[in-house]
């Protein structure tokens, strides 16, 4: 299956085709991954971050499906 | 002060008549609630921004007290030192509008009290300093009151281009502002200037909301 993923800040580096920016770009993923998938796959750092699948929250375990939105920030300090 | 949660119409799920009047806009305004949380340099700036703008009801969130490092960017004065920020904001907001309401919250928020104390809102406006806050705070909000109008910011440190501090819809009700990269853990000071820039695009997202329109 697809989805649409998108990287934002130090993240957006660890999209496959390398190329940074916080535009999303499709993602091929075996049926039945989970958000935690995607973040196993593409290496991300254990750190807080903040889950938006289709615009609301998601944990690790969530299931995603065919072009789901798909997108992980981390939170930067300050304020 | 009012009552934290009094019984308000929900404003945002409905688009306004369009055009508005200045009439129908100020009404609009006036009858709107905006939650901040945190009320340092994003939170004190953007309320006053709110205020001037005519939102008739806040509540501000802030557990802390004026420090003298608090007033290179934060709306506070040195004869406030000591003091808590949700009262001395509040006594500054009072004299730009006697007539907001103005709801104090002077607690942390954590899991537990975050969400009954904000969800009445009409907008909700993060703007706390720490980053795992932030992320408690932002997975609350899109967890469990997706329906609410939710403005988060991440990325407002240090002496970068103002133009890379931006508004962004990341979901039906979930917008983010900065830059997204500028740590303040690494080293970047905060600056009056870009701090209030990011303060003023959650301030102005948030009309945006009320007023029915959608950021882009």
């Amino acid at each position: 299956m697809r989805v649409d993923l998108a990287l934002f800040a130090h993240l957006s580096g660890f999209q496959p085709d390398g190329r940074g920016g916080r535009s999303s770009r499709p993602l091929e993923l075996e049926e039945g991954a989970t958000v935690g998938d995607v973040a196993s796959l593409l290496g991300l750092p254990d750190e807080p971050r903040i889950v938006l699948l289709n615009g609301r929250h998601a944990e690790d375990s969530t299931a995603l499906s065919e072009g789901d939105r798909l997108a992980i920030f981390p939170p930067v300090a300050g304020g | 002060m009012a009552a934290p949660g009094g019984p308000r119409e929900r404003l945002t799920c409905e688009r306004m008549p369009d055009p508005l009047d200045d009439v129908a806009l100020r009404a609009r305004l006036a009858a709107a609630h905006v939650a901040l949380i945190g009320c340092g340099g994003l939170g004190s700036n953007a309320a006053a921004m709110l205020v001037r703008s005519g939102v008739g009801a806040l509540t501000l969130i802030d557990f802390d007290v004026i420090e003298e490092s608090n007033l290179n960017r934060q709306l506070f004065f040195r004869d406030q030192l000591g003091r808590p920020k949700v009262e001395a904001l509040a006594e500054t907001l009072l004299r730009i509008d006697p007539g907001v309401d103005l709801t104090l919250v002077r607690e942390c928020m954590t899991g537990e009290n975050l969400l009954a104390t904000v969800v009445h809102a009409d907008v909700v406006i993060e703007a706390v300093d720490r980053a795992e806050v932030k992320a408690m705070i932002a997975d609350v909000m899109a967890r469990d009151a997706g329906h609410v109008p939710f403005v988060t910011a991440s990325g407002l440190a240090g002496f970068d281009s103002a133009n890379h501090v931006v508004t962004e819809r990341l979901g039906e009700n979930f917008y983010l502002v900065g830059d997204c990269v500028s740590d303040v853990r690494h080293g970047l000071p905060l600056f009056a200037s870009r701090v209030m820039v990011a303060s003023a695009h959650q301030a102005h997202v948030a009309i945006r909301i009320l007023l029915g329109h959608d950021e882009p």
